[in-house]
């Protein structure tokens, strides 16, 4: 189904879902964009090339959420995992693919996460492509692309004084029910976008055996070289939109358990009561991380854990840029593997 | 500007000397906007040395994460020369280990800015003294220096090395104290609740990320006090109490030991303003105690001497 | 885990059946628990096999991951013994008989005893992580078991006399004609009867056989570093031989990213993993 919508309408469109749904988009907050419920106050930020430096995948994933209530008497309960149900408009293809690989995370079949779970059956993904490379993107070099539809319920096209809305779901249908089709010419125009888009992201890096790379070179000291002046703060994981992973503190004035953003990057993730550290410097963190993402995703899931967001080389305190890094990892030396 | 040629040549030569194991300095990032620190071990390397508008690092603050027995030598403006003389004073490094190379410092950049006033696709930054030129896609604009500097640089009190072993470059007039003094007592002045709001808009951007911890040469703990369990001083995550808590701790920690050089501030990904808080301890700093932070390599920050004749008041119970 | 609505995250209410001190400087206390709901009971027993782990919760402290050392013949508790290392053991251990405690489990995938049918078993261990071989030990010894199986080989190491776990089932496992013993301690004692040397030694010493056997082996890093290529000295292939790993651990899901080897998460492809397995995994331990 391929509607369309012209801008003007787009703020009454909004509008009229607040009823039944908590509307978040990218509205200003200090100098940059950032999800928050809808607020005629804020200023709605959608042009291109632009992203908000905080992931959607907050909403998914908060960055503190509790997961259990206890007592001083040792009961435990479930934490309150009520959703009331979310649209998330305008949400990069980059970052929908992300939210669904994280799926891959959450919801496996021998332990689903609850809170996962609820917040995407009660969430609405609207996508807006981006008709212009953003500064330093580069999903298409990682397998996705600015017009990717993976994940998204309904995808959005700017086509300059309207948007061409591609509903992809059944849940995207109720929410655009007064739209006309969109017209042939309308539609060539979008494809015409989306192709121009597409074969405008830069090919950052070659992923053809980057994967055997990382694995055969772990005591290289490529990972020194590259990691040299990382500060080991978790600027690059905390806005990545593929990073997952979380720390489970107790909270007693709160009576809570609560789980809370963390990185492979802090010296304290890994580390061991007994004192022992497997990762005790910024060299085995940043091959962990780099390892993580392009090579162990690939064994877990077939797919490389990056969607080519560019946050991390925007917002990198050092200045360092991962393309770059995987462009010296290429180099490296490898064999085929011959096996399997 | 820095004269890079005659920066580079005083690299080679400390290295090929073996006056230092290694060059502390800046080379081009993979973009533009984003210049990294570097570390240069032979003369070749040098080659790429840069210093610029845009290097937002303070670079004191890898003498502590660079192994004790080596030579260091540094590129070093006015904030860092004075970060570098604290560390020594905390015995993180030797004065006799170091080999700073003075750079005068017009003011760090915000590239934040550029991109806010010209777009994302920054192809080139040009600078001189009072202008910023700025290439895009769309076109080349020029922009007022001052006005994109770092809020820090814009009032920082010290451009100039003071204790470099040689300074390349011609001296920078330094900002004066009074409108520094005025803007913590224009805060001061506001009423507790405006305080309050302003302290709890700021910290509730925070994610947690301690880019702020990493990028300050003087937080160099081993083990920081929001990494400890037993006790826990501060809630983990991003709850109000666990933000607001992270802020006010870390700037107490910095109690005459900030050289209000703005890296926090310039590392956060979320904008945070903290150099007020920072701001405010280094002129009760100056108030108080005539003390500012790394003006010497041997004077003590008053928060760490301890000698039998403090008044110790507050054990007493007498109040104050 | 909860064949119930709980979350995975959320601790089964337990009851501390028994605690006692399983070693004489008292740094190893055993904890042997019981079910508050019949449910949680009987999903727990339907799932557990030797191996596994389960993630102990003390509310306002957090969770300790620790294997199971209890045979499910043996009753309708389950056994842990702890080291008290940080916040969450050192809590363990102030545990008295009737307090409250949460549990996560079973946990992780236990030991293959279906592929180890038939074969003989060496067993070996060191320290406070024998919790799982014992539970091993425990289950295979099992009359419904025994005949699965065919001889047994236990090699026991500790530092001491006094920091050997289960003392009492461990004298009369010397009794024993359906398995062979090997104990050891690291420096003489007086009245000590069996060996002394480290286990890697020891090992080469019984050198027990190859043939149509597994040998598993659960110890500090630094036992199981010296003992894997002993074992395979004495011609053991890297498919026959297994551990159980440890790493710091959150969730327990394979879902919080941290204690992850390579690809694989030790909460839950493992942590016991045969050596060719590891082979293929990088040495981020």
């Amino acid at each position: 189904m391929k509607l369309i919508l012209p801008k003007n309408d787009l703020p009454d469109q909004l509008r009229s879902w607040r009823k039944e749904f908590t509307v978040y988009l990218p509205q200003k907050l200090e100098r940059f964009s950032h999800f928050m419920p809808l607020d005629d106050a804020n200023a709605r930020i959608l042009e291109q090339p632009h992203n908000t430096r905080i992931p959607p995948k907050a909403l998914f994933l908060p960055m503190t959420e509790a997961l259990v209530k206890f007592t001083r008497f040792g009961t435990y309960e479930d934490a309150n995992m009520e959703i009331s149900p979310r649209i998330v408009f305008g949400m990069r293809p980059c970052d929908a693919q992300a939210v669904q690989l994280l799926d891959t995370v959450f919801e496996q079949e021998q332990y689903t996460d609850p809170f996962w779970v609820k917040r995407q059956e009660k969430t609405i993904k609207i996508g807006l492509g981006c008709h212009v490379p953003c500064a330093n993107g580069f999903c298409t070099t990682v397998g996705y692309g600015p017009f990717n539809k993976d994940g998204l319920d309904v995808l959005l096209t700017d086509l300059g004084d309207s948007f061409l809305v591609e509903v992809l779901s059944e849940s995207g249908k109720t929410l655009f029910e007064n739209l006309h089709e969109a017209s042939e010419e309308l539609l060539n125009q979008a494809k015409e976008i989306q192709n121009k888009a597409h074969d405008a992201m830069p090919i950052a890096f070659e992923t053809e055996n980057l994967k055997e790379k990382i694995d055969q070179n772990f005591k290289s000291d490529y990972w020194d070289e590259v990691s040299r002046s990382c500060l080991g703060c978790g600027v690059c994981t905390f806005l990545c939109p593929t990073c997952f992973c979380f720390d489970i503190v107790d909270e007693v004035q709160r009576q809570e358990r609560v789980r809370n953003w963390d990185t492979c990057m802090f010296r304290i993730y890994s580390l061991e009561a007994s004192g022992h550290n497997p990762r005790p410097s910024r060299v085995e963190r940043t091959r962990q991380r780099l390892s993580h993402k392009y090579a162990y995703w690939l064994d877990q899931i077939g797919l490389i854990g990056c969607t080519g967001c560019g946050r991390c080389v925007s917002y990198c305190p050092v200045g360092l840029d991962i393309r770059a890094m995987l462009r010296q990892a290429q180099s490296l030396p490898f064999e085929v593997s011959h096996a399997e | 500007m820095p004269d890079i040629n005659a920066l580079r040549l005083e690299a080679k030569r400390v290295l090929r000397e073996g006056i230092v194991d290694v060059v502390v300095g800046f080379k081009p990032g993979d973009s533009p906007l984003h210049p990294q620190p570097a570390f240069f071990r032979n003369e070749d390397e040098v080659e790429e040395l840069i210093h610029n508008g845009l290097c937002k690092n303070n670079l004191a603050n890898y003498l502590t994460r660079l192994p004790k027995q080596e030579k260091v030598g540094m590129l070093v403006r006015g904030c860092e020369n004075r970060s570098v003389n604290s560390l020594i004073v905390e015995s993180q490094k030797e004065r006799d280990d170091l080999y700073l190379i003075g750079v005068p410092c017009e003011g760090i950049i915000d590239w934040r800015q550029i991109v806010e006033q010209a777009g994302e696709h920054i192809s080139l930054v040009e600078e001189s003294e009072t202008l910023v030129t700025v290439h895009t896609p769309a076109g080349v604009n020029s922009f007022n220096r001052f006005e994109l500097l770092h809020e820090s640089c814009q009032r920082c009190l010290y451009r100039n090395p003071i204790s470099a072993d040689i300074v390349i470059g011609d001296p920078v007039a330094n900002g004066s104290l009074d409108p520094v003094a005025q803007k913590v007592k224009d805060f001061e002045n506001q009423d507790i609740e405006a305080r309050y709001a302003f302290f709890q808009k700021e910290a509730e951007r925070c994610i947690r990320c301690y880019a702020c911890r990493e990028a300050c040469p003087s937080c160099y703990c081993a083990e920081c006090f929001v990494d400890h369990n037993a006790p826990r001083w501060t809630e983990s995550g991003a709850t109000p109490a666990g933000m607001q808590g992270w802020h006010i701790v870390r700037a107490f920690h910095q109690s005459g030991r900030c050289t209000s050089c703005g890296a926090c501030e310039r590392a956060c990904p979320m904008d945070i303003k903290m150099t007020y808080l920072t701001e405010k301890l280094n002129h009760d700093m100056r108030e108080k105690y005539n003390f500012e932070c790394g003006m010497d390599a041997e004077t003590k920050p008053p928060f760490q001497t301890v000698t039998l004749d403090d008044k110790n008041r507050f054990f007493l119970g007498g109040g104050n | 885990m909860p064949n119930n609505n709980r979350s995975p995250y959320t601790p089964m209410p337990m009851r501390v059946l028994r605690a006692y001190y399983e070693s004489t400087d008292r740094s190893l206390k055993t904890l042997e628990l019981s079910f508050e709901n019949f449910e949680d009971r009987k999903a727990f027993f339907a799932k557990f096999n030797p191996g596994q782990f389960c993630l102990l919760s003390v509310a306002g402290k957090g969770e300790s991951a620790l294997g199971v050392a209890s045979a499910a013949w043996e009753g309708d508790f389950v056994r842990f013994t702890a080291q008290k290392m940080g916040t969450v053991t050192k809590a363990l251990h102030e545990l008295k008989s009737g307090d409250p405690i949460g549990m996560r489990g079973p946990l992780g995938n236990g030991f293959p005893l279906d592929d180890w049918k038939g074969k003989n078993l060496v067993i070996i261990g060191g320290g406070c992580a024998f919790s799982t071989l014992y539970a091993l030990t425990k289950h295979v010894h099992h009359p419904d078991n025994r005949e699965d199986y065919g001889k047994i080989t236990l090699v026991y190491g500790t530092r001491t006399s006094g920091l050997c776990m289960y003392k009492h089932d461990i004298a009369s496992w010397h009794e024993r004609e359906d398995m062979e013993i090997h104990q050891a301690i690291d420096v003489p004692e007086e009245n000590w009867l069996h060996h002394v040397g480290y286990v890697p030694d020891v090992v080469k010493e019984v050198a027990p056989s190859p043939e149509n056997a597994v040998a598993v082996v659960c110890g500090p890093p630094i036992m199981t570093k010296f003992t894997l290529p002993a074992l395979l000295e004495l011609g053991f292939l890297p498919e026959t031989i297994f551990t159980s790993l440890e790493k710091r651990m959150k969730c327990g899901l394979g879902k919080c990213g941290r204690c992850n080897l390579g690809h694989k998460y030790i909460c839950k492809d493992g942590p016991v993993f045969s050596l060719a397995e590891l082979n293929t995994l990088p040495p981020d331990l």
